[in-house]
């Protein structure tokens, strides 16, 4: 699936761009990111860190849209059954629509498995895991979530659909059936429709953020895997690996059902042709990369003191602009992320941590750096997946063409001028 | 005269289109009175898209539908009247650029065969699978 890089030379004059170095390896087929192995080791191994949280992610994501529901005390949503543990993954294992994980079953990762089961203390009930929190931190994920259903309005059909009367019709039918037989949530919802719509809106998010990291999961486990075999030999390998997953998967579906008593509800239906790269991928990018929120550890929301800015659109407190330096301490959301990323690295990860900086005292730091690069990673493929769908190939032959891609360039890489932005640290692989 | 459909099949080099719209029910609209005009991408187009893009687009016909309903427009357009817009809008509901200032642009595809007429509309032939956004 790997296809090279084209290194053809670049029929443009140089470009004037302050990251024209990062623009001209984007022109040449590369990414954001440096090509060193240092860097490819740390993307990869985050990668996989990344991918056995995520499995569980993406199952509780669609558990709790499909059958928690609309159940007002959820006190048990993080409590995974087993039929959710073993709920296929559509893009690994025997029957996969698309095996994208060659080796891996479809089933939840073994090493998810074991840490549900142990911990970071030893074996007991789930109940007890969950209240010494020796647990995944699945409210990152419902963070992930919130920013999507908050932010809107990001491209994509899936948003204004939640807005039409099609959609309030399928919800309310899901409404009366899930509260069938309970007068006061019925009376409740008679008295405020808007407030249980919008909860299912919430859940709609839940599904869509879930279905969009059921994909990403078994894409970042099989690039370990063919990281360990030697079949990934450099970054633009990686990204181009997630290139051409992107549209591998692009066209799958994006819905919300939800079961009530053995019987489907269908929210969002598969017919309304939603697709994963239009109404999952690119809202998520845009979302969670980018926008966020400000972290209550770093910004003043005070209206007066004008750090938070007025327009959504002017948020940049996604990963490729944060700080990844305060992370372990208070008002830092990543910190959920790194904590459990920390329980899955790759053994040569440990070691090259333990050789830098303050060894093991500081690794949620210094791999929440690694992640911040992988990241920069995944979104230089998504740069070049777009360039590849919306305009002309690297090697065109048409200089107005090339012009054309180079102006999607630097539109892309303005959003790295201001000072926040990482972008410039990651060139240095002192940044750690 | 025959329709947009029995052009495509009888051409040979629009395999991978007829399938697509015989899997996506396409056929029946396609033959109906219309009028359309259709941007083709032939063969070539498809096999320029990455493994496993048109797998899954065959397995979710409703997003596959969606897809190739942004390759029509209605109305019969020929590259004279297109040359007059900068845009259209399709099927899908999304925009196309249109671009005739030297050539003729669709997108960032390039028209190979413009102006092939059918019983109800248009066909232009283009070199590569366009896509929203």
């Amino acid at each position: 699936m790997v296809q090279t890089p084209i290194k053809s030379e670049t029929k443009l004059p140089p470009s004037t761009h302050e990251f024209s170095g990062v623009i001209h390896r984007l022109e040449a087929g590369g990414a954001m990111l440096p090509d060193t192995p240092e860097n490819l080791m740390q993307i990869i191994g985050l990668y996989k860190a990344y991918a056995v949280p995520m499995d569980f992610y993406w199952r509780d994501l669609l558990y709790i849209a499909e059958r928690e529901f609309l159940n007002p005390f959820p006190f048990f949503k993080y409590f995974l059954p087993k039929e959710y543990l073993e709920l296929h993954n559509h893009y690994a294992g025997d029957d996969a629509d698309l095996r994208i994980w060659q080796k891996g079953a479809a089933t939840a990762h073994p090493e998810l498995l074991a840490f549900m089961e142990k911990g970071e203390t030893f074996k007991m009930p789930k109940l007890f895991h969950h209240l010494w929190h020796d647990r995944i931190n699945m409210e990152f994920a419902e963070a992930c979530m919130r920013a999507m259903l908050w932010h809107r309005g990001m491209g994509g059909k899936f948003d204004p659909y939640l807005d039409s009367d099609e959609y309030k019709a399928n919800a309310d039918r899901a409404i009366k059936a899930y509260f069938q037989g309970n007068p006061a949530m019925l009376g409740l919802y008679k008295l405020f429709p808007d407030m249980f719509l919008e909860q299912v809106r919430q859940l709609s998010y839940y599904s869509n953020l879930g279905l969009f990291w059921e994909v990403m999961a078994p894409v970042f486990f099989e690039m370990s895997d063919r990281y360990d075999s030697g079949d990934i030999k450099n970054v633009p390998d990686a990204m181009n690996f997630l290139v051409n997953g992107i549209f591998a998967v692009a066209g799958r579906p994006i819905y919300h059902h939800v079961y009530i008593r053995g019987e489907i509800y269908e929210i969002i239906p598969k017919s309304k042709g939603f697709m994963w790269l239009y109404e999952a991928a690119l809202p998520y990018v845009e979302a969670v990369f980018y926008r966020t929120a400000p972290f209550r550890g770093t910004k003043s929301y005070n209206a007066q003191a004008k750090q938070v800015p007025d327009e959504q659109k002017d948020f940049h407190y996604g990963i490729l602009y944060a700080d990844v330096f305060p992370v372990g301490t208070a008002g830092i959301p990543p910190t959920l992320l790194m904590q459990d990323m920390l329980h899955f690295l790759p053994p040569y990860l440990v070691d090259y941590y333990s050789k830098h900086c303050r060894g093991e005292d500081d690794m949620l730091i210094q791999l929440g750096i690694s992640f911040q690069r992988s990241m920069y990673n995944v979104t230089s493929a998504v740069i070049q997946a777009l360039r590849q769908a919306l305009l002309y190939p690297l090697d065109d032959t048409n200089p107005k063409h090339l012009e054309a891609n180079r102006a999607f360039f630097e539109a892309q890489i303005d959003r790295f001028k201001r000072k926040e932005a990482r972008l410039r640290d990651i060139q240095r692989q002192e940044y750690r | 005269m025959p329709d947009i459909v029995d052009i495509a099949v009888d051409a040979g080099s629009f395999k991978t289109l007829v399938a697509a719209v015989q899997a996506a029910g396409l056929v029946d609209t396609l033959k109906s009175p219309g009028p359309f005009t259709v941007f083709a991408p032939n063969d070539d187009a498809f096999a320029k898209l990455p493994p496993g893009t048109i797998q899954t687009l065959l397995q979710n016909i409703p997003q596959l539908a969606r897809i190739l309903t942004y390759h029509v427009v209605s109305g019969k357009l020929m590259k004279t009247d297109l040359a007059k817009v900068d845009s259209v809008i399709s099927v899908e509901g999304s925009p196309i650029k249109i671009d005739c200032a030297d050539g003729f642009e669709v997108k960032n595809a390039t028209v190979l065969a413009p102006d092939i007429e059918a019983d109800n509309g248009v066909i232009h032939v283009i070199d590569t699978v366009i896509l929203m956004g």
